[in-house]
């Protein structure tokens, strides 16, 4: 049945690697917090601590055995060396219940966030992240692309001009980029605001006003991630258009009398593959990224979660979103491969003569 | 070597290799004509004047010192994380994309990986096992183990387009094992590439320190053009005007990878002869 | 050609949208038209809560903002403790009467829950049996078995009714096979809220006693309160308290007035400059934060308790632990030419702005209601200056030599014996900003005079981990930043004690330095003589001796380096909104926010700007 159907011989090949990919991203992401040498149950304890002996000893022994990290016997007493310490569960064992829950649905509790689920924060930071990043990157990869499409085939003045304003606006890093904007439209001139998802004065409905205020402090945030997003993406395009338009079958074509809206349309959707695979790569490394821009903002997003997580070694909610993170890049990667493998005659033909 | 030569001919190439040059001697020459003092403080947050050009930070330490010991360093990460970046995933992609196969796929799966595991998770648990913590190497490394996939699958595309051609089937035929094809064969060809690959890494190692120093993973002990921020940043040197903490240092990076950028583009001008015009 | 034109109208009408709804949204934010809280009835506050709020459970360990520390809005004590004053001020229960062996107040008659019940003296014996009743209660709750051994309530008449009708008198029995310290005692009841029995034992019981099962429930959702203001909403941005108008204190403690913000927020913000541009905007009025150089945000209405140097009462000393069982930090004249090496002034004006008035030799405050203990002439007769000759000749004449090269940086150290000392380090948590300063320039004043030592700063988890475990050799630290009725007794004990005394790799609460070893040979009993005695002296001046006997003990020995005064909280308020903040000209309450502790009854006083 394979060998007559190598489209889907591909798509599972493909998927079959992609999900051991992802399987081994899953375990290195469990061991590798715990290759530390802190130990979270101390960090929850010595933050609050100076208290008496004994509580913090009960507190001690709750925690571990909540958490799953130490061994207990069949009271359920926790189990301690000679010096006295508790003896953990190994990190294998750890490894054992968590895969077992996880398929459950449950993802544990954050030991940061006691008692909150780790799926809860997850939940709620997630919309935030897309919310900030997803209309920018969007709007930016299609302005880009027209731009740098325009560049190459305009050539001329606005390239000069243009083509070293995009170069420079690239090279600014983002975040600086965002800090000047907030010093400069957020508490000079007092135009836009400088932190927050929206007025502190509401609360979210589906109303206008409420719409109205998430779009005014969206803004600056946008302008950030847009402005310089849409400068690298204007540069990949008119590199690739220039490349196309120098090629064989534009110059054949022209020269044959083709007309140059037609010309240009093949143009474009060849030059247009490998910005749709950029665009899709960067979609999928949206969730895990502009942490800087969450930070500079104050939008609570993902990558503010895992900052704090990694900082109190919180494995239940670093795991959480490191596993988020994994499926969404492996995702947007398998689709770039299908995307490619149907959009591009080359490599199907490739295949297909395998 | 002609291609080479044409390079000069191209002012782009001549504009970005004078920016690039005018930051080295910055780092390196600048020292001898100002007094670099990262140790005395004087009053904080002041702004220019004769005796500190670029005035202090929020601790009273001189920011053009700071400026200057942060360029050499931000440099060092960017150039030691580009070159491990490029090294590793040239060999990787040349070899993934020559040999195809299993071969290709197992790399292939090895850059999904790194690909999948976000720096900064990387950054600080290793830095928490190391008793020394996070010095300006420790970070350039992880920001090579963590960006050599795009020099991986860039060099792998052009490597497997290389495969097909005779001088390759050529070597083949007279018995030459793979290493010995990659090294002398392919290689040459793909020079050109590499090193705008490298340029790229680097530019992108620099940003990618400056970030990490942003987020506060920066180096305990050294000053970066990424701390220099992160220090105006936290001490709100925006809020109260102070703009020489935060413009000079943002203004250096952003030379710098624009040098890198311009001499990228006039590269790939150049090497490529499509783009000519 | 057409492609070019068609997205040339998307990019300008998208433009013109973003500007539409910037207008309009600032316009509506401005004359607060649909603004679901009213600016001028809403009171915002900033700097006591970081990250989602994870519960409003008040028995679990780190509830969220307002349950946790001494936010005293919903939950409240039995007490309040005015850091300005010293004294104990009553709330759910006043009349407070101490003897060595118990300690007893008057349950006010008059205390409401949220749902109309009475508060009684069950609800207190509740509270304060949690930890005896129930396994694995949180931290707090659970110590108090140690310091309070039973808790009896007899009937009395009632003062507030001119004994027409009976008050409920609670007696708090100090445990003497404990801890026996009734300043401890006294601790506890500004500390532990009252909790509604009627409310969490049906609850506890359906659960089985499990207080793991139990504070998997939020208690988020209208829960019973006896305070000013009761949980409105909250979000992972934002946490909305509302005015409860039917709370009892307003009638029996503020003659009816009610607390003037009828709506309490606590925006949630990723970092300090996001509270700081707030409190600078008027979008924030009062901050917990450390914001730096705040007199220049003096023209854009932020106020601070002194209008000058240094702006903020000192409350806590933020210093550095030195872990004895390591050399030399064992040789007293090594630590002493630390304690004289570093420029104290400078640490004050460059690392915390100012924020702190000089500082004195010894672990006592010569301010506020600790300055009766303290002594100025034990200051300059046995305390550590700073002074750069005196730290050289502490160290030359205990054999250290210092090498230095030709830039006059050190290279190394050498003992008495000709061995090389080993570097020493500070540990301390990365990120911090204003201990980080601290550290950078004890670092390079105590480099200059010789000694051999560097900054370690650490990620936040590795600092926490080596504070109980001993993991250091010194270690940057603020004990106790909270004022309490058991201050500064302690703050000696939390630095010098060695009753729990372990070595290092074994956990300890406090003194975690391993001061004092009672196995040692250098064991000063009277260190702890004097600690077991001091909570027990009922007459001033033996108390003043006392006090004085330790402190000196302390600057002698110099266990520790303290390096600044810090306040207990940062209390920064704006007058943009709401005026008649307590502030050193109208000190009505003590400088502490009005959300905590002594700061709460500001609330009733604070008048809007119209």
């Amino acid at each position: 049945m394979f060998k007559n159907h190598p489209t889907l011989r591909y798509i599972l090949t493909r998927g079959s690697w992609y999900f051991l990919t992802f399987l081994v991203a899953v375990t290195i992401n469990f061991f590798l917090p715990r290759l530390g040498p802190s130990n979270p149950v101390d960090i929850i304890l010595a933050k609050a601590g100076g208290v008496s002996d004994n509580a913090t000893r009960q507190k001690e022994e709750s925690y571990l055995k909540e958490f799953g990290l130490a061994e207990v016997d069949k009271a359920g007493n926790v189990l301690r060396d000679q010096k006295d310490a508790p003896i953990r569960t190994s990190a294998v064992k750890q490894f054992g219940n968590y895969i077992f829950m996880s398929l459950k649905g449950d993802l544990g509790t954050s030991f940061m966030s006691y008692p909150k689920k780790v799926t809860e924060i997850i939940k709620n930071a997630v919309p935030w992240t897309i919310a900030l990043q997803l209309p920018a990157i969007l709007l930016a990869w299609i302005v880009g692309n027209v731009l740098g499409a325009l560049a190459a085939y305009r050539r001329g003045i606005f390239d000069k001009v243009f083509f070293p304003l995009a170069l420079g606006a690239n090279s600014i890093p983002f975040f600086a980029f965002g800090m000047l904007l907030v010093y400069l439209f957020g508490i000079y001139w007092h135009v836009f605001p400088a932190v927050g998802g929206y007025d502190s004065g509401l609360i979210p409905t589906f109303s206008w006003g409420f719409f109205a205020s998430v779009l005014y402090h969206y803004t600056l945030p946008f302008l950030s991630i847009f402005l310089i997003f849409t400068g690298g993406q204007a540069i990949g395009m008119r590199s690739m258009c220039i490349y196309e338009l120098g090629t064989d079958y534009v110059k054949y074509a022209k020269w044959l009398g083709i007309s140059e809206g037609k010309v240009l349309f093949y143009m474009f959707r060849n030059a247009m593959l490998p910005q749709l695979t950029g665009l899709a790569l960067s979609l999928g490394v949206m969730i895990g990224g502009a942490l800087i821009t969450e930070m500079i903002f104050s939008y609570p997003g993902i990558g503010m979660a895992v900052l704090s997580a990694i900082q109190s070694n919180d494995y239940p909610l670093i795991q959480g979103c490191t596993l988020l993170i994994t499926v969404s890049v492996l995702i947007a990667n398998f689709s770039v491969d299908i995307l490619i493998g149907f959009l591009d005659p080359r490599v199907k033909a490739g295949r297909g003569a395998r | 070597m002609k291609m080479f030569l044409n390079l000069f001919k191209s002012p782009s190439f001549l504009i970005g290799i004078s920016l690039f040059l005018l930051t080295i001697c910055l780092a390196l020459f600048f020292p001898f004509f100002y007094h670099i003092d990262v140790r005395t403080m004087s009053a904080p947050m002041m702004p220019p004047s004769r005796e500190h050009w670029l005035g202090t930070n929020h601790m009273g330490f001189d920011m053009v010192s700071l400026l200057v010991r942060g360029l050499r360093s931000s440099l060092y990460v960017g150039f030691l994380a580009g070159i491990i970046a490029t090294t590793v995933g040239t060999l990787l992609g040349v070899y993934a994309g020559f040999k195809g196969g299993w071969q290709d796929e197992v790399i292939t799966l090895l850059t999904n990986i790194f690909v999948v595991i976000p720096q900064f998770v990387v950054l600080i648990l290793i830095s928490s096992s190391m008793k020394e913590g996070r010095s300006l190497t420790l970070i350039a490394v992880i920001i090579a183990l963590t960006s050599w996939t795009w020099s991986a699958r860039a060099v792998r595309a052009q490597s497997s387009s290389l495969k097909s051609r005779d001088h390759i089937a050529l070597a083949h035929v007279n018995g030459n094992g793979t290493l010995r094809i990659v090294l002398y064969q392919i290689l040459p060809y793909l020079f050109s590439y590499v090193f705008m690959v490298f340029i790229i890494q680097t530019a992108s190692g620099i940003i990618s320190e400056s970030c990490i120093s942003m987020i506060g993973l920066g180096p305990y002990d050294s000053v970066s053009l990424g701390t220099i921020l992160n220090d105006a940043m936290r001490n709100e040197a925006l809020s109260d005007g102070a703009w020489w903490a935060f413009m000079p240092a943002t203004v250096l990076i952003s030379m710098i990878v624009f040098a890198f950028y311009v001499i990228n583009t006039s590269m790939e001008g150049v090497f490529n002869p499509r783009l000519r015009k | 050609m057409v492609c070019r034109n068609v997205l040339k109208i998307i990019a300008l009408c998208s433009l013109c949208a973003l500007a539409a709804a910037g207008c309009g949204g600032k316009k509506q934010a401005q004359t607060g038209s649909i603004v679901d809280f009213p600016r001028e009835k809403t009171m915002y506050l900033g700097g006591d809560q970081w990250g989602e709020p994870n519960t409003f459970n008040p028995l679990c360990d780190w509830p969220a903002w307002p349950i946790h520390g001494k936010t005293d809005l919903l939950y409240e004590p039995l007490m309040v403790f005015n850091s300005l004053t010293g004294e104990m001020e009553p709330l759910l229960a006043h009349s407070l009467e101490k003897t060595p062996e118990v300690i007893s107040v008057v349950l006010d008659s008059r205390a409401r829950w949220s749902d109309g019940v009475a508060l009684t003296a069950e609800d207190v014996v509740f509270s304060y049996n949690i930890g005896k009743n129930y396994k694995n209660a949180p931290m707090n709750y659970g110590a108090v078995v140690d310091f309070i051994s039973d808790v009896t309530v007899e009937k009395t008449p009632d003062s507030l009714t001119g004994g027409k009708t009976q008050a409920e008198k609670i007696h708090f029995v100090v445990n003497k096979k404990g801890r026996n310290n009734p300043l401890i005692v006294l601790d506890q009841l500004q500390a532990v809220r009252i909790l509604p029995k009627h409310i969490i034992e049906p609850m506890l019981q359906k659960l089985g006693g499990d207080f793991t099962a139990f504070q998997k429930d939020k208690m988020d959702k209208d829960p019973v309160v006896s305070g000013p203001y009761n949980l409105e909403s909250y979000s992972s941005e934002k946490i909305v308290l509302k005015r409860r108008d039917d709370y009892w204190g307003n009638a029996a403690m503020h003659g009816g007035k009610l607390p003037a913000p009828q709506y309490y927020i606590h925006p949630i913000y990723k970092s300090n400059d996001h509270f700081s541009v707030a409190l600078q905007q008027g979008n924030l009025d009062v901050s917990m934060t450390f914001i730096p150089r705040i007199w220049m945000k003096e023209k854009d209405g932020v106020g601070t308790w002194y209008k000058k140097e240094p702006y903020f009462v000192p409350g806590c000393m933020p210093l550095m632990l030195m872990n004895f069982t390591r050399y030399p930090l064992s040789d007293k004249n090594f630590r002493r030419a630390m304690a004289s090496a570093i420029n104290y002034k400078e640490i004050k004006d460059l690392a915390i702005s100012g924020y702190s008035p000089e500082l004195k030799p010894g672990l006592i405050m010569p301010y506020g209601i600790e300055k009766k203990f303290f002594s100025e002439e034990d200051a300059q007769k046995y305390g550590a200056h700073f002074d750069t000759n005196e730290a050289k000749r502490l160290l030359r004449e205990a054999g250290y030599k210092s090498i230095f090269d030709k830039d006059g940086n050190l290279v190394q150290m050498n003992d008495a014996k000709g061995k090389k000392v080993p570097t020493l380090l500070i540990t301390s948590p990365a990120g911090w900003s204003d201990w980080e300063a601290m550290v950078k320039i004890a670092v390079k004043d105590m480099r200059e005079v010789g000694i051999d030592i560097r900054e370690g700063f650490v990620d936040a988890s590795l600092y926490w981990q080596a504070l109980p475990f001993g993991k250091f050799d010194l270690l940057m630290y603020k004990p106790l930043p909270e004022a309490t009725p058991s201050k500064p007794w302690s703050q000696l004990d939390h630095i010098m004690s060695a009753r729990n005394w372990k070595p290092e790799g074994e956990r300890m609460n406090e003194n975690q330095g391993r001061y004092n070893n009672p196995k040692g040979k250098n064991y000063n009993r009277a260190i702890d003589s004097l600690l077991i005695a001091i909570p027990h002296i009922r007459d001033e001046a033996e108390l003043v001796k006392a006090y004085r006997a330790l402190n000196i003990i302390f600057m002698q020995d110099q266990p520790a380096l303290p390096l600044a005064y810090m306040p207990e909280q940062f209390y920064e308020f704006s007058t943009k909104h709401w005026t008649n903040f307590a502030t050193e000209d109208n000190p009505y309450a003590p400088p502490q926010p009005p959300f905590y502790a002594g700061g709460v009854k500001m609330l009733w006083e604070l008048k809007e700007v119209k």
